[in-house]
């Protein structure tokens, strides 16, 4: 049986004003991702990789264009809505971390769960699971100041993760790590796709990163100029 | 709502947990300063306000009856105390002489004006029997006794910058020459001291001594002092005394100290509320600035945090929960302050216009009042910053853009 789209994205269109001109960041883009699709979204600089992964996280809108998770049309939501939808159907990984400095990294991550309206117990129980998960069950009580460049990014993946998101968005993950922490992270990833059947979409300009990935989308000049899916 | 009151309660828990504590302390510190400054001059100036009603108390008691314009004397006093007496709100009432003399002790003379009083009577109307610093107040038998005021006699509070008659004690003898030129010597019972003018520059005698000096009738009155039971209700009270048929001139002590001090009190409550609103503009544009910075600096850490699908309302709440954390420590800060300075001012009272010990009121109401005031400014001065930024779009908090 052939594989339900999750999201579908069509005609794609992002421009911004830029002093007197107009940047054309997507150009009409159009592609599907499927339920537990690794996917890496590559491309030079200016490619319009951001742009693409910061509409998908709905953290932006495209000037036109279609969108639909799930078959539902979020290019309109209400900013209620969308802000909704993100805290409990999306998770986001940014690249430099983002976590708040002055909460423990368990508080991080439960801080999304008690927005959902969890307890505070049931909270911090998710909290802790999904610490464990990424390798830092014994870290939780650490500020960010108390914790490596790998490990703050381990619990941004954390706290993206916690709430069991349909889709993960990474957005150049271990831009700021280096290559062994980098591999630390990914392999996180890896791990939550396979095991968990996570959805993921990162954005990377490293190609040994697509050695973790399912599938590989090549963007240029706000143009998808390649879709590889890898043999499984 | 409760989940982001949760969110922003943890969120406002690990800012003060875990935030920078010398800021902390010196922004507590700067709003202890404000909210002592908010209640500290009101309370001086209240202290002085109530000072000067408690003086109006010697000469006006609560409500005051005076002669008619052509005459120096109520001629009837006896009956309209009668009447007085027997209005319900009235507590106490009595009768007094005053008369212009001169005093003399060895060689020195000083004008003064000398209320003739009934002692016993005096106790449920006026301070005088209460501030006798030295020797006694006088009794009902008294005669040739007299009682001085402290700025007449050398030495006391006040005296040195008026003539005084030197070195008086009690038991020393002075000389009163009347203005109708009648002398008398009288021994001096005890010095009165209530560091105002108004009573420290005069002297007092038993009622019958004026009486029998000026040939008066015992229905011979200057004035009529009256103490009600409830001092705020002084207009209603005079308003049944005219009711009665008092047809003398009847005047409220508010209304004497109108008189006298209106224009001054006008001018201080002035300073007063000026001063107020100075610092309450102050504080709330103390706090503005801190919660303004403290926002800025984590603006994007709230783009974050709106990524991630945490609400406006939430940050928000988060932020005004940081801002009367702040104001409330500064308010214990700042009462602590308040109390020290009380405590100081009581024991230490200011001295005003050289002979005037101004000794500040604290008023609960007025704290009370500042404290909610605070609390209101904090809750509208920590939103502010905080809504701007939580309503700005996410790309512009975390990517500037």
């Amino acid at each position: 049986m052939k594989e339900k789209s999750m999201i579908k994205i069509k005609d794609l269109t992002r421009y911004y004003k830029s002093g007197e001109g107009i940047v054309r960041a997507l150009n009409g883009v159009s592609f599907e991702i499927k339920k537990g699709e690794f996917i890496a979204i590559m491309g030079p600089s200016g490619s319009g990789k951001t742009t693409m992964l910061r509409i998908l996280g709905l953290l932006d809108k495209p000037t036109k264009g279609k969108y639909t998770i799930n078959n539902l049309n979020v290019v309109h939501l209400p900013e209620e809505e969308r802000n909704y939808y993100r805290l409990t159907q999306l998770g986001y990984v940014f690249q430099d971390y983002a976590l708040m400095d002055e909460m423990s990294a368990l508080e991080n991550v439960y801080v999304l769960s008690l927005m959902e309206g969890k307890s505070k117990k049931e909270s911090i129980a998710i909290a802790n699971s999904a610490l464990i998960n990424v390798g830092l069950g014994d870290k939780g009580n650490r500020v960010p100041d108390q914790l490596s460049g790998g490990e703050k990014q381990r619990v941004a993946v954390a706290r993206a993760i916690a709430k069991k998101p349909r889709i993960l968005f990474a957005d150049e993950p271990c831009a700021n790590l280096d290559t062994q922490t980098s591999k630390q992270v990914l392999e996180v990833f890896k791990t939550l796709n396979k095991k968990f059947g996570q959805t993921i979409v990162m954005v990377t300009h490293e190609d040994w990163h697509t050695k973790y990935v399912s599938r590989i989308i090549n963007l240029k000049d706000g143009l998808i100029v390649g879709d590889k899916r890898k043999r499984k | 709502m409760l989940n982001e009151i949760k969110v922003g309660f943890l969120s406002a828990k690990s800012s003060i947990k875990r935030g920078n504590k010398k800021t902390l302390a010196f922004i507590v510190f700067v709003l202890a300063l404000i909210f002592m400054n908010l209640v500290f001059l009101p309370s001086m100036m209240g202290g002085m306000t109530g000072m000067f009603n408690n003086f109006m108390i010697y000469s006006y008691g609560d409500i005051v009856i005076e002669p008619n314009e052509d005459n120096t004397y109520i001629d009837n006093a006896d009956n309209i105390l009668q009447k007085v007496r027997a209005v319900q709100e009235v507590k106490s009432a009595t009768k007094r002489l005053d008369v212009a003399a001169s005093i003399k002790h060895k060689q020195k003379v000083v004008g003064a004006t000398i209320t003739g009083v009934l002692p016993s009577e005096e106790y449920d109307i006026s301070n005088y029997p209460y501030i006798i610093s030295e020797g006694e107040f006088l009794g009902d038998l008294s005669q040739d006794e007299i009682i001085i005021g402290a700025m007449l006699a050398e030495g006391y509070f006040g005296s040195e910058i008026y003539d005084n008659l030197g070195q008086i004690k009690p038991g020393s003898f002075v000389n009163v020459t009347y203005s109708n030129n009648v002398q008398r010597t009288y021994k001096v019972k005890g010095i009165m001291e209530g560091t105002f003018e108004l009573v420290d520059l005069n002297a007092l005698i038993h009622y019958k001594e004026i009486q029998e000096v000026y040939g008066l009738d015992k229905g011979k009155a200057t004035s009529i002092v009256t103490r009600i039971k409830n001092p705020d209700d002084s207009a209603n009270v005079k308003e049944k005394l005219i009711g009665v048929g008092i047809k003398e001139p009847v005047f409220t002590n508010n209304e004497k100290s109108e008189a006298i001090l209106k224009q001054a009190m006008e001018t201080l409550d002035l300073v007063n509320v000026i001063s107020k609103y100075v610092s309450l503009i102050v504080g709330a544009a103390l706090i503005l600035i801190i919660v303004y910075i403290n926002v800025l600096n984590r603006k994007k850490e709230i783009g974050i945090l709106k990524a991630t699908g945490i609400t406006p309302k939430s940050i928000v709440f988060s932020y005004a929960l940081l801002s009367i954390f702040y104001v409330s420590l500064g308010i214990i800060g700042g009462l602590i302050l308040y109390f020290l300075l009380m405590f100081y001012f009581t024991a230490n009272p200011v001295v005003f216009y050289e002979s005037i010990e101004i000794i500040p009121e604290i008023r609960v109401g007025l704290i009370l009042q500042s404290i909610f005031t605070m609390l209101i400014m904090s809750v509208i001065a920590g939103i502010l910053p905080a809504w701007r930024v939580s309503k700005e779009s996410i790309l512009e908090a975390i990517w500037g853009r």
